[in-house]
């Protein structure tokens, strides 16, 4: 991993280099994350590329992404470790003449118990240990990212069982002892806000909220993302998109959306927003069939106002 | 830059509602050495970074700053010497003035000829006398800064003024000029009074309000102007009670045949055990408000706390009645509360309500989704205008559900007078409360979801 962080400006050019374009805010979070060693909360509606940031941090610090996905009813033995238990059984059939013939001189109970003892933690040692990715990243060689992603979906529990992680970078295992980052990760959390979270977790985390993008911003996303876009139908297409914004949906139209939305377009050949193929292919934009009903009605107007212009 | 000056600001920010804490506090501060304070925007970005958690708290946050950070000129200003404070006025005239010399005057002087320093000394020092903590309310600030200004020796300038006022034409362009000076020392003064109230009276006026706000009657709440973000808190406050609670009961029983299953593949040694899953959780509330005007502001924050809680009560369905009944789930479902009740009242509002219609407009609409998991509360006067009182059609609903809940805005005793026939419904609900105030409100709230669990 990178050590050394000159300024928010270098990320920003290193991020626009792997084509994530991003606000200075952005750019600001990550550089006081690596500098204070705190974990980033990232909020935004989905599909302003919260996700796509962790990957972008982690190429721009040279570090690998480990990757947590939360979803309802996750717990420990899925995030942090598991202890193998096949493993461990087949192991003890094996080895169940070896055991035998060592216990065979023994003449009582207790001794044998001793005996046993001796062996000390055999079954419980890193052979049978199974990292999950927390483990892993606590543990990685060198200095990893680690993205716990979607956090609201996890129960609350999962929420506090967090808590030692974020602020110490150490977690307890019963069996192990305390088990301290290597090298402390940079860790970012993602949330669509499905639940309220803790304070106690709020509190530990730098916040950054990503909004919708304005619009300048976007068609630099854009033309960065889908070069092959004619640049007159990119600022239409964006204006299109953000008029939606402003409307009555369902479901607003992210940037993966936008994205999708000109990638199409460049298939079709399109060179400007013509009513058919903007039409036809609204339901890449739109998930819903009330919304692309509704943007259907509006498109009219809108070019029309647009051609005024 | 002054560690102190951060300081105050967060203590600003708490007066302002925000919570912060002593670690996130530390974190601003070196994210604020991490930027350095040239660049506003981003010093900006830092602290809203590591000082606010919350959206919500943004719109506090900004003011506060904008505030905050405006007072004294930027904030670049790390040396105090960068004064606001207009420049002396006072040695312009001393020579040709007849009145020079005067008692008056020479008080008078001795403070218009301080230089823009000496006079922020001087406030501070001034400050530095009174006691600004007992300030409580947004209102006293103008008297604390008269106050200021007399500590100050300002008295004598005013005096001063008046008797130029009374003289010749030269006189008075000169009480024009200290005139205008002592509106920008004021000005500077109020600033000081302001960032002490910050730091001071608002956090305790708050306190005090939301003590206010929790016990008053509904229709005063609209004065308050923090009413929703209490609301907002009161219900997280309770969903989270209530969500551990929901977690607690879903621990339980073994599943004695996946566990068996799950053990075959290690030679029949139960591994790992497996638990039966909880059932899904099926109950569902209907609430039907009454929106007229006599009701309608109780209306208002029961829906509001019903749909903040959405976390923990995810299936309401609501419905509205004051001329005519709708069901309104779909106005809450897109809209925030705010804005959904505002559309509900515009669209259904009214006089004459009519109860025994709407029971059986309920009736028709929903009776096939009444079932032994459904709680149906009624928020409403029970002033039916003398029609018919339709109880029997209660009566039905009552047989087909699992619980009826009546709220009623008004106190007990009021609740069979005139024209209202709450003891014709009473009979038919299993719960009636009087429901006036946000503390009512919590209450039942808390107890509906204590009964559903």
């Amino acid at each position: 991993m990178k050590t050394r962080i000159d300024s928010v400006e270098d990320i920003i050019r290193s991020f626009s280099e792997q084509g994530y374009i991003c606000s200075e805010r952005i750019a600001l979070a990550v550089y006081l994350a690596a500098q204070l060693h705190k974990p980033v909360l990232v909020e935004g509606p989905p599909g302003v590329g919260k996700t796509e940031l962790a990957k972008a941090a982690a190429a721009f610090l040279e570090a690998p992404l480990i990757r947590l996905q939360c979803y309802e009813g996750l717990d420990e033995s899925r995030a942090l470790y598991e202890w193998k238990y096949g493993k461990q059984l087949l192991y003890t059939q094996l080895l169940r003449d070896k055991l035998g013939g060592m216990l065979a001189d023994t003449d009582s109970l207790e001794a044998s118990m001793d005996r046993l003892g001796d062996l000390g933690e055999a079954f419980y040692s890193e052979t049978f240990l199974e990292p999950r990715p927390l483990l892993h990243a606590l543990r990685s060689e060198e200095p990893a990212v680690l993205l716990i992603d979607e956090i609201d979906k996890a129960d609350q529990e999962f929420e506090a069982f967090l808590l030692e992680l974020l602020s110490d970078f150490q977690i307890s295992i019963p069996e192990l002892g305390t088990v301290k980052a290597r090298h402390q990760p940079l860790v970012l959390l993602t949330s669509n806000d499905q639940r309220e979270l803790s304070d106690a977790l709020k509190r530990r985390c730098l916040h950054l909220y990503i909004p919708y993008p304005e619009a300048e911003l976007e068609v630099q996303i854009v033309a960065a993302r889908v070069p092959d876009l004619d640049a007159r139908l990119r600022e239409q297409l964006v204006a299109f998109i953000q008029y939606l914004r402003e409307q009555d949906m369902k479901k607003l139209p992210a940037i993966s959306e936008t994205l999708d939305w000109a990638r199409a377009l460049v298939l079709l050949h399109a060179d400007s927003l013509e009513q058919e193929q903007v039409a036809d292919t609204l339901n890449l934009v739109l998930k819903t069939e009330q919304d692309v009903t509704l943007a259907r009605e509006l498109l009219p107007a809108w070019l029309r106002k647009l051609g005024k212009r | 830059m002054p560690v102190r000056r951060l300081s105050e600001f967060v203590q600003a920010l708490r007066g302002a509602g925000l919570r912060i804490s002593p670690d996130e506090a530390t974190q601003g501060m070196d994210a604020a050495a991490l930027v350095g304070y040239q660049g506003r925007q981003r010093f900006h970005d830092a602290l809203a970074m590591t000082l606010v958690k919350r959206e919500d708290d943004r719109p506090a946050f900004e003011e506060t700053f904008a505030r905050f950070f405006a007072v004294t000129s930027g904030v670049a200003s790390a040396a105090p010497q960068d004064s606001a404070m207009p420049a002396p006025v006072g040695d312009a005239g001393e020579g040709d003035e007849g009145l020079a010399g005067d008692g008056v005057e020479s008080d008078a002087a001795d403070l218009t000829t301080q230089t823009p320093a000496e006079l922020d000394q001087r406030l501070a020092e001034a400050a530095a006398q009174m006691d600004f903590t007992q300030m409580e309310v947004i209102t006293q600030q103008g008297l604390y800064t008269r106050r200021l200004l007399m500590n100050m020796g300002m008295g004598a300038v005013d005096d001063r003024i008046l008797q130029l006022d009374q003289g010749d034409a030269p006189g008075q362009a000169r009480a024009e000029m200290l005139r205008q000076w002592r509106r920008e020392v004021r000005e500077q003064a109020a600033g000081h009074v302001r960032r002490q109230f910050l730091l001071h009276g608002a956090g305790k006026g708050r306190a005090l309000r939301e003590q206010t706000m929790r016990a008053v009657p509904f229709r005063h709440l609209r004065e308050f102007q923090e009413v929703k973000t209490l609301v907002r808190r009161m219900a997280r406050r309770l969903a989270s009670l209530h969500q551990r609670r929901m977690k607690k009961s879903r621990r339980g029983m073994l599943d004695a045949r996946r566990t068996l299953v799950a053990s075959i593949r290690h030679d029949g040694v139960p591994a790992r055990l497996h638990w039966r899953q909880r059932p899904v959780q099926k109950s569902r509330v209907m609430v039907i408000c009454d929106v007229s005007s006599s009701v309608s502001d109780a209306a208002r924050f029961l829906l509001q706390f019903l749909y903040a809680m959405n976390d923990v009560l995810p299936r309401v369905r609501s419905f509205a009645f004051a001329s005519r009944f709708d069901e309104i789930s779909e106005d809450f479902q897109r809209y925030s509360p705010d804005v959904a009740v505002g559309r509900v009242l515009d669209r259904l509002s009214g006089s004459g309500t009519d109860y025994g219609e709407m029971f059986a407009d309920f009736w028709r609409r929903c009776e096939r989704e009444l079932d032994s998991h459904t709680t149906v509360i009624i928020l409403g006067d029970a002033r039916n205008n003398y029609l018919p009182e339709g109880a029997e059609v209660l009566q039905q609903i009552r047989r087909r559900v699992k619980q009826v809940w009546w709220l009623n805005p008004e106190a007990r005793s009021r609740w069979n007078s005139g024209d209202a026939v709450m003891d014709r419904y009473l009979p038919h609900c299993r719960l009636a409360r009087q429901c006036a105030s946000l503390d009512n409100l919590e209450r039942i709230v808390d107890s509906l979801l204590k009964g559903l669990n």
